[in-house]
């Protein structure tokens, strides 16, 4: 640890235990084996965590009519914290942990049913997730303590710790637009699962997963169609 | 995929060495008693380029050195490759690293002004080096050939600091290995900052590097804004091809960190740049390199190769305003606890630059200073030989025998060299200090007759003491350091208050083991005659207390 010290010491014992004459000025110190300690965390070390941000975006359709959506504005905001341990040069395992809200903001239509044939001027099923994932790394090429380019082949779990249908109603008496949330859906489901890929170099990723749970619980599965599976979006490390 | 194909032999290879090096090159293996040419000259063997090349996507360079082909193929053909006759092995070599390099937010292509400060600077920068002393023996670098490694040389062919050396011709070979072609003048400015630290002038006349005299081989070496592993490709092709044309130095200003490698791959063994560099200079060929940029990169922090190489001369940087490592320099020891830096020279510096003149920063403009003054070493005593000279450079340092891993030995004296026209050697052989062991201390104390402090000429304010290097001072990566903007540039005051124009009188000490090599080291400002007290606790049997004060060093051998 070198430091360059323009301040007095005043006698201290730093790091070596030198006794210093009082008042003597310390203009460069460096402790060599502090300094050129063995490391085993970076980015192409044997352990490496970094926060991490994404969006994606719902692509695909429904299973079938009734739960349309206004893609562009159904996506997935996620951040979270990831820890990879490197096995070797191309192979690398990863868990991350991350909090995720998705939100599908539903077309209003004539075959609209989800989650009821009411329309709105706006309406969105958003949940708030608590997930983990799993990945296999397979590193490309030669480098040093760098990220490089990747393929991570993942699965993921979560818990919806909450729920809400949100919808804006047309003007009533007295107010101009109204607001109103519902929390606490019964009607979805509260542990989804799925797979997917992620491409990345550096920082950068392009991610995406495939949910293969149902997006709806018990009898509401019969009554709604399936919510598109796939999302597909983009991520930042933060490192 | 990219894909070196390394050869088993040279057989029936051989070379006449008149028609194949360059006069300068012939006479340079002679002067150090050198073959004429080795097997490592030979050409390869045109039956394997010619079944490699039938195979291959393209071949992109033919090693003699290495035995080598780089090519670019597909895994299929690299299959195939490894089973021709004489294929020794086929290596994968990444050709890309996606991560950009830094670009400068603002391209700053000098000011046409020159300031006092500016020139005050530039005086400094190579008086720090004794550049005086090699100046009344008139040893500036006359009839010894650099070849300088860079991004490119963006205007030196017009600018006024370079017209001595259009003007006599003694720019005598360029090549582009990044595009494979001989201009090097069209882009890139960093090569014009580090060639101008070597042979720039300013108006007036006043040098900015130490070897205005010399001949030039300017090679491109580097691309501006990507970072490929090909770059150590064309490295190793400007060495070869500087060998060939006479190069008794090679300036390399660049270095390759952590995007590559890892800071226990830095021990001159791993990289391909490193290997040339130790290659060439088996050729007889000096070669400096500056330490990096990397000295306040918590990941990084070492050396980049190819400074790691033992035969390299790695230059760290110093402080213009206290002499002393400047932060972003890198530091040694380089992997395998070998002493890097070697030498140390200005960190921050007036340049050329494609119009004009700026100050910048970087330790790629302190190896520049320090290949200037191994010329005028060698023009000095040309019979030296390339490792003589390396050794000689470390010994004539201000802090020599005493070293740290932020300094190296210090900074080269030119007195050292011309001791007959110089100023006395700064080295004292005086004692300047004793040791004294006290119970279970053992203490430093500076003699009465080194206690006494010159007085020095007080500035009119003293806060108009203006510091060239910015408080902040960090350097982007090595070769692809920007202008500085300090307090002077904006001020444009015509008469600073003087900084040090000598290196001030620092007490340095490290503590080392018996094989050398460092557990701590320090500097300290010496405002009283008792200066340090060690623990005895804290020497293990074997180790060594080495002091450094005014020129004189002492080492105390713990039993």
């Amino acid at each position: 640890m070198k430091a360059f010290v323009l301040t007095y010491s005043l006698g201290i014992c730093l790091g070596m235990s030198v006794l210093t004459a009082q008042a003597q000025r310390v203009l460069l110190r460096a402790d060599v084996a502090q300094d050129t300690l063995p490391t085993n965390s970076g980015p192409n070390r044997t352990y490496f965590s970094h926060l991490y941000f994404g969006y994606s975006f719902v692509v695909g359709s429904a299973s079938g009519p009734g739960a349309d959506l206004r893609f562009g504005r159904s996506g997935e905001l996620q951040a979270g914290l990831r820890h990879k341990v490197r096995l070797n040069q191309t192979l690398a395992l990863g868990l991350d942990a991350r909090y995720a809200r998705l939100t599908y903001s539903l077309k209003q239509n004539d075959q609209k049913t989800v989650p009821t044939t009411t329309q709105y001027d706006r309406e969105h099923l958003s949940l708030s997730q608590l997930q983990g994932e799993a990945f296999v790394r397979l590193n490309a090429g030669r480098r040093g303590n760098a990220i490089g380019h990747y393929l991570d082949l993942l699965g993921w779990g979560g818990w919806v710790m909450g729920s809400s249908h949100r919808y804006e109603q047309p003007a009533t008496a007295g107010a101009k637009t109204q607001h109103v949330t519902e929390r606490g859906l019964q009607y979805v489901q509260r542990w989804p699962y799925g797979v997917g890929a992620r491409l990345g170099s550096g920082r950068y990723a392009v991610v995406g997963r495939y949910r293969l749970s149902s997006a709806f619980d018990g009898a509401a599965q019969g009554r709604y169609p399936e919510l598109p599976r796939w999302t597909v979006g983009l991520e930042l490390g933060w490192f | 995929m990219h894909y070196w194909v390394f050869l088993r032999d040279k057989a029936g290879m051989r070379l006449l060495s008149t028609a194949y090096f360059s006069p300068q090159a012939q006479a340079r293996r002679q002067r150090q008693h050198l073959p004429a040419a080795d097997s490592t000259d030979f050409p390869v063997r045109p039956d394997y380029v010619q079944r490699v090349r039938a195979l291959a996507d393209t071949v992109t360079f033919v090693s003699r050195w290495f035995n080598a082909i780089a090519c670019q193929a597909t895994s299929a053909q690299a299959a195939a490759l490894r089973q021709l006759p004489g294929v020794r092995a086929v290596v994968a070599r990444e050709a890309i690293d996606l991560a950009p390099a830094s670009r400068p937010k603002q391209v700053d292509l000098g000011e046409t002004t020159i300031t006092a400060a500016d020139r005050q600077l530039a005086r400094r920068q190579t008086a720090s080096l004794g550049a005086a002393a090699f100046q009344k023996a008139a040893l500036m670098g006359r009839g010894i050939r650099i070849a300088i490694f860079d991004v490119g040389f963006l205007g030196v062919d017009r600018h006024p600091a370079f017209q001595h050396l259009m003007h006599d011709k003694r720019i005598v070979a360029t090549h582009n290995f990044v595009r494979e072609q001989t201009s090097v003048f069209a882009s890139g400015r960093h090569g014009t900052e580090v060639l101008s630290c070597i042979a720039g002038l300013l108006p007036d006349g006043t040098p900015l590097g130490l070897a205005p005299q010399a001949e030039f081989l300017l090679a491109r070496t580097e691309r501006l804004y990507r970072e490929l592993y090909v770059e150590e490709e064309a490295w190793l092709a400007a060495a070869e091809w500087a060998d060939r044309n006479g190069a008794d130095i090679i300036n390399s200003s660049l270095g390759y960190t952590n995007r590559r490698y890892f800071p226990e791959q830095m021990n001159g063994r791993t990289s391909l740049v490193a290997r040339a560099a130790e290659m060439a200079a088996r050729k007889g060929m000096l070669v400096v390199n500056a330490a990096g940029n990397d000295g306040d990169d918590e990941e990084w922090r070492t050396i980049g190769t190819p400074a790691d190489g033992d035969s390299v001369l790695a230059v760290g940087g110093i402080d213009p305003d206290t002499y002393l490592h400047i932060d972003f320099s890198s530091y040694g020891p380089a992997a395998g606890r070998r002493l890097k830096p070697n030498v140390a020279a200005f960190g921050t510096v007036l340049a050329a630059a494609p119009v004009g003149y700026v100050r910048t920063q970087g330790t790629s403009f302190a190896s520049p200073l320090v290949a200037g003054f191994a010329a005028c070493a060698w023009q000095q005593n040309r019979k030296l030989s390339a490792m003589e000279l390396f050794a000689k450079l470390q010994a004539s340092a201000n802090l020599y025998p005493y070293y740290d891993y932020a300094h190296g030995y210090g900074t080269p004296q030119a007195s050292f060299f011309v001791a007959e026209v110089a100023q006395p050697i700064p080295r004292s052989t005086e004692p300047t200090f004793d040791f004294v062991r006290q119970d279970s201390l053992l203490a430093v104390i500076i003699r009465p007759a080194a206690a006494f402090v010159p007085a020095r000429t007080l500035p009119l304010y003293a806060d108009s003491v203006m510091a060239v290097t910015p408080d902040n001072a960090t350097a982007p990566r090595l070769g692809r350091e920007k202008p500085v903007r300090t307090a002077t540039d904006t001020a444009r005051t015509e008469d600073p208050a003087t900084l040090p124009p000598t290196h001030p009188d620092y007490l340095y000490w490290h503590l080392a083991n018996a094989g050398g090599v460092l557990r701590s080291y320090e500097v300290r400002d010496v405002t009283q005659r008792v200066i340090l007290r060690i623990p005895l606790r804290l020497l293990q049997p074997g180790d060594v207390v080495r002091v450094h004060y005014r020129g004189y060093t002492q080492h105390y051998p713990q039993q």
